[in-house]
């Protein structure tokens, strides 16, 4: 018995990254998905191995004909949308506030903000009439905390936060669930494609280790058992909440080496006094 | 399926349920995690409480046992930790449910210091205390989740509870200070707010409602954006989540579980 036996779900940018593995997790719990994503032969290659539960729509998640079509796409397919994790994103720039491309800026914006709007937009009428269902939408902890590197990016996903939890407030009546979840630092191999992805990932891998009280870097299952939580009707009254993946980052450092050094040179001082 | 707490063993301090026979969020948590295959150490301070659980939960197969401790008591709380050991020979799960509201409502002015020593004591002190005294076990092995249960008051103030809220402020911040100081030993600290809950521990909130129950009830649904309240499996199953294998990078973190109450303006 799955956890999501008998639930249909659509999950954007599904092809790779924290996206496949939520894919691979909520089949394996049952579930019928719509994989949605720019890049087709992966996502196609992913559906193929999964089965015929597991269909790809290629989609473009930032224009809203593609959106309405993907959404009616899985429920012409399924008969039902019961989740839909808007976790489609692209990567920000760096460079501070005086280099901004204002293109690019546009872009990551619609990348996140715009495409979490369209995807809440479309699947809400469908969701009222069956009376139930779950919005997922991916945040991260740069829509938390402030940092100066990808600023646009930081930006756009405290937007999808604040966006995630205003809808909340609205479907909430109607049996409608609405929560994010914000990933720390994930090794995936986000922006890039391909061989370049795995080989991304895998750095990351190594690198993330130390950057989070918990000594390892997170990985796209971690993002997904969260997903499958807040898909699952074990959360039926967890609404509006921004759950964070993130090993502990965005409360602070834990105890590091120099900080046990201070500490026991305080207590030398202190036995000495 | 694989039960997702095969194999661990957990203390749940307040597995009892006020009024004894209806179902709280600590009564429900011990069944969920003895459901999914824990052994679990039913703890607390009515001793008939923690023994109503342990019924439930033998009733459905589980494996538990009951036991009688002051969670307010350093004393006890060593005994527990000594009785689970040799009971379970491990403490995988440490589930801090125990929580009181102050006996009237009011302000500073309505609040004396033994109160204010007494709400304090059972709903922050307690933690630090039982959590001390679950933490060498844990750290010797390398592994443990610790749940804190606060509460929506933690960070939506409702006028004359403000001790409750203060004291419910302490757990979240605890949570995430425990967090920090243990990440890289391998234990997890998280809580859970619920927010505003069917279960009998509420039952006295009447009195704002002229005693009329059925008022209170229907005027609790309305308040939360849901349109409903929640049940006490609602805070078990998050409790599960977060205490789960699942949630192994989730740490320090607060979740809601109060229908999207906190949003609210
Ligand atoms: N990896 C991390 O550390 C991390 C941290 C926080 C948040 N996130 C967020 O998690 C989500 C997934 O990221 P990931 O790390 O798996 O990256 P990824 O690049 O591996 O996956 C993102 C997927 O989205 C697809 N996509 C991008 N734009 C699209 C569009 N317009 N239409 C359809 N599909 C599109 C991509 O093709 C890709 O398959 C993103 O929203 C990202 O911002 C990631
Ligand atoms: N029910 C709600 O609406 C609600 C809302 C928000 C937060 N909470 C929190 O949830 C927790 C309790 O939920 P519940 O439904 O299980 O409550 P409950 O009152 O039904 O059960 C609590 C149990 O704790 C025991 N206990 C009290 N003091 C103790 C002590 N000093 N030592 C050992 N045991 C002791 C009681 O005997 C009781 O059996 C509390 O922390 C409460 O603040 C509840």
């Amino acid at each position: 018995m799955g956890r999501l036996d008998g639930k249909a779900a659509v999950i954007t940018g599904g092809s790779q990254g924290i996206g496949r593995a939520t894919v691979e997790l909520f089949i394996a719990e049952g579930a019928k998905v719509v994989v949605a994503d720019l890049l087709a032969s992966e996502g196609e290659a992913l559906c193929d191995r999964l089965g015929p539960d597991c269909v790809f729509c290629k989609t473009d998640v930032t224009v809203e004909d593609q959106v309405r079509n993907l959404i009616e796409v899985a429920v012409k397919r399924f008969g039902r949308i019961d989740c839909l994790f808007n976790n489609a994103g692209i990567l920000g720039q760096t460079g501070g506030i005086e280099s901004m491309e204002v293109d690019r800026f546009d872009r990551v914006m619609a990348s996140h903000g715009r495409s979490v709007m369209l995807g809440m937009k479309h699947v809400a009428p469908y969701m009222k009439q069956q009376g139930f269902g779950s919005i997922i939408n991916t945040g991260s902890i740069s829509g938390i905390q402030a940092v100066s590197a990808y600023m646009d990016y930081s930006a756009a996903k405290a937007a999808v936060i604040h966006l995630t939890k205003c809808v909340a407030m609205e479907l909430g009546e109607f049996g409608i669930r609405v929560n994010s979840v914000s990933p720390g630092q994930i090794a995936t191999g986000m922006g890039k494609t391909g061989p370049d992805a795995l080989e991304k990932a895998a750095v990351l891998r190594e690198l993330n280790k130390t950057r989070q009280p918990i000594p390892r870097s997170g990985m796209p299952e971690d993002v997904a058992f969260a997903a499958l939580y807040l898909a699952s009707d074990e959360s039926s009254f967890v609404n509006g909440h921004d759950l964070v993946v993130d090993g502990g980052l965005i409360g602070g450092s834990s105890w590091t080496e120099r900080q046990r050094m201070s500490a026991s040179v305080h207590g030398a001082l202190q036995r000495q006094a | 399926m694989q039960k997702r707490l095969k194999g661990k063993v957990a203390i749940v301090a307040g597995a009892g349920s006020t009024g004894v026979d209806g179902l709280g969020n600590g009564k429900a948590s011990a069944v969920v995690y003895a459901r999914e295959g824990a052994s679990v150490m039913l703890v607390d301070l009515n001793l008939e409480a923690a023994e109503k659980t342990r019924q439930m939960i033998e009733q459905e197969g589980g494996t538990c046992f009951a036991f009688q401790a002051n969670v307010r008591q350093r004393s006890d709380c060593e005994a527990m930790v000594q009785k689970c050991l040799q009971e379970y020979g491990q403490i995988d799960i440490l589930h801090n449910n125990v929580g009181v509201e102050p006996k009237t409502f009011g302000g500073v002015l309505n609040t004396d210091d033994a109160e204010w020593d007494r709400v304090i004591n059972v709903n922050l002190k307690s933690m630090f205390i039982t959590s001390s005294a679950v933490l060498p076990s844990m750290l010797e092995r390398g592994s443990g989740a610790i749940l804190n249960i606060s509460s929506v008051s933690a960070e939506r103030l409702s006028p004359g509870l403000f001790l409750y809220c203060v004291s419910k402020a302490g757990v979240n911040t605890l949570t995430k200070a425990m967090a920090l100081d243990y990440a890289d030993k391998g234990i997890r600290v998280n809580a859970i707010m619920p927010g505003l809950m069917d279960t009998p521990m509420v039952e006295r909130h009447k009195e704002f409602y002229g005693g009329d129950r059925e008022k209170m009830r229907q005027l609790r649904n309305e308040r939360a954006p849901m349109k409903r309240m929640g049940e006490a499996w609602d805070v078990a199953n998050a409790a599960l989540f977060l205490v789960s294998d699942e949630a192994k990078y989730i740490t320090g973190q607060v979740l809601a579980v109060d229908g999207g109450y906190l949003c609210k303006p």
